[in-house]
């Protein structure tokens, strides 16, 4: 714990200095003028986060089973969302998904269609993610839950899906906390969020440095408790093996 | 017992810290007066956006072309040294000159009040102002009839449109974009009732959109166009107006405008609509 304040301490004064000397004047009364724009911009970040996050696990989790399915066409459609989700980027996605998918279907309310947008990028690798912890279930695991009995649904839910949670928890909560800080792209398409908050604050103010403190420090709030939690349900998830 | 202030760690770590921790601000030294001595030879650098045709654009090779781009090179030669341009979305030039990363702001920028609180600006070089890109079945025939519940307000984040938008139309809500194009784009398709912006721009984009914008090109508000300078620069400043004099005099401006603005030029004679060098 010590040796963590000891590095943080020295990447402060690091960052500090380098403020320091650029010679520029700071207007921090300006900026602490509009923390109601920041305060309201960090929820709708937040309320973001929280539907995409939920959406993307289901999203990811049906995927990753489509992808282990027998069945061709489920298979193909579960492949190449995959392929072609994680192979654009997310400002593609948006731009098109809004402009021309979204309208083409008559979906006008901008902050669904970038929390649905959002949700099927994080989906695409959540899918990945949960494919490779259901693969690395071995066989016999599944054999031997059949073997006392259980059903196929029982089997995947008491056997495997327990075991796949502790094996993917990391890279997952790793893909959350990228969702988090990516929900700061929605800004594109002129949704209200933390990111822009802070873009239109320098703007008003004429200052171009001041709000993105807040801002680093508004988005590390959301990605520390996300990482402790995670980090905590390891352990707990490492006594019961 | 005292508390360590640090946990126990091998001494080359220790050592490897306090280095770290001496030899930094020592390092910071000279570049920080390096940038108080007098620029002699340097080359000149100039930011603007270059995603605002005709004014400040590439060419087919990505090389800056425009408005701007010829008017910071004919600055170059006038001032005999060589000019770097560098492009920068609009909402970061000006912290990019308060820091110095640039010289000079040449982005078709209007010089207002507020902004001239924060740097420094030239003598005009463009007299214009904003107008209205409205959507096609809109009913909108002026700016005040944007300030009414349910309407709907694109702008630019960061440009004159965005600024006016915010202290002048509480009731309209407001979209803030970064691109120019998204913004034409939410007329378009009608999930804005208008986008506010220069005439120029304005007119342009309703020649790309004939059928689902119509153009109010008569600018609400006028507003001047000016070269940005850092705040103290006086030296540069002065001799940023007798270069504008001088190309002035010279018809530098009338040059400009038939080689990148031909049509406007012609329409806007027609129509009555300042367009004014």
């Amino acid at each position: 714990m010590a040796a963590h304040l000891a590095v943080i301490a020295v990447a402060a004064g690091l960052i500090a200095l380098a403020f320091w000397r650029i010679d520029y004047d700071w207007k921090w009364d300006e900026v602490w003028a509009y923390r109601r724009r920041f305060v309201t911009g960090w929820l709708a970040t937040v309320a973001i986060s929280l539907a995409a996050l939920v959406i993307s696990g289901l999203v990811g989790l049906v995927t990753a089973i489509c992808l282990g399915s027998k069945s061709l066409v489920l298979e193909a459609v579960a492949r190449v969302y995959v392929e072609l989700i994680r192979g654009t980027p997310l400002l593609v996605q948006l731009l098109i998904g809004f402009y021309v998918v979204a309208s083409a279907v008559g979906l006008e309310n901008r902050f669904v269609v970038g929390i649905l947008i959002l949700s099927l990028f994080s989906g695409a690798y959540m899918a990945e993610i949960f494919r490779g912890g259901l693969k690395a279930i071995p066989q016999p695991q599944r054999d031997a839950a059949r073997a006392i009995g259980l059903t196929r649904w029982q089997a995947f839910r008491l056997v495997i899906l327990p075991q796949a949670a502790r094996i993917v928890l990391p890279p997952v909560a790793g893909q959350l906390a990228s969702l988090i800080k990516d929900s700061s792209l929605l800004s594109v398409i002129a949704i209200s969020e933390f990111t822009l908050a802070a873009q239109e604050v320098n703007a008003f103010t004429y200052s171009a440095l001041e709000s993105y403190l807040p801002l680093a420090a508004g988005y590390l709030l959301l990605t520390l408790p996300l990482s402790w939690a995670a980090r905590g349900l390891e352990r707990r998830l490492r006594h019961e093996g | 017992m005292p508390l360590p202030l640090l946990p126990p760690m091998p001494r080359r770590h220790l050592l490897l810290l306090l280095g770290l921790l001496t030899v930094l601000p020592a390092g910071g030294c000279g570049v920080r007066s390096g940038r108080f001595d007098k620029p002699s030879g340097r080359p000149l650098r100039v930011g603007m956006e270059l995603s605002y045709p005709p004014f400040e654009m590439t060419d087919a090779r990505g090389e800056p072309t425009g408005v701007s781009p010829d008017l910071a090179r004919a600055l170059g030669e006038f001032l005999r040294r060589d000019v770097v341009i560098e492009n920068i979305a609009f909402d970061g030039l000006i912290p990019a000159l308060k820091t110095g990363r640039i010289d000079l702001v040449i982005s078709s920028m209007t010089a207002t009040p507020e902004r001239a609180g924060s740097i420094a600006f030239s003598e005009p070089y463009l007299r214009t102002g904003l107008a209205i890109l409205a959507a096609a079945d809109s009913n909108i025939e002026s700016a005040g009839d944007l300030d009414r519940p349910g309407r709907t307000v694109a702008v630019k984040k960061g440009t004159t449109g965005h600024l006016f938008a915010r202290e002048a139309l509480h009731e309209a809500r407001l979209l803030v974009l970064d691109r120019e194009t998204a913004a034409v784009m939410e007329v378009a398709q009608a999930k804005a009732d208008a986008f506010l912006y220069d005439p120029f721009s304005v007119y342009r984009s309703h020649r790309r959109h004939p059928d689902t914008t119509r153009a109010l090109l008569t600018p609400f508000r006028g507003e001047s166009w000016a070269v940005g300078i850092r705040l103290g620069d006086d030296e540069l400043r002065r001799e940023v107006n007798r270069f504008l004099k001088s190309f002035r005099e010279s018809g530098g401006f009338e040059r400009l405008g038939d080689r990148y603005l031909p049509e406007e030029k012609a329409f806007f004679a027609a129509e009555g609509i300042p367009f004014v060098f």
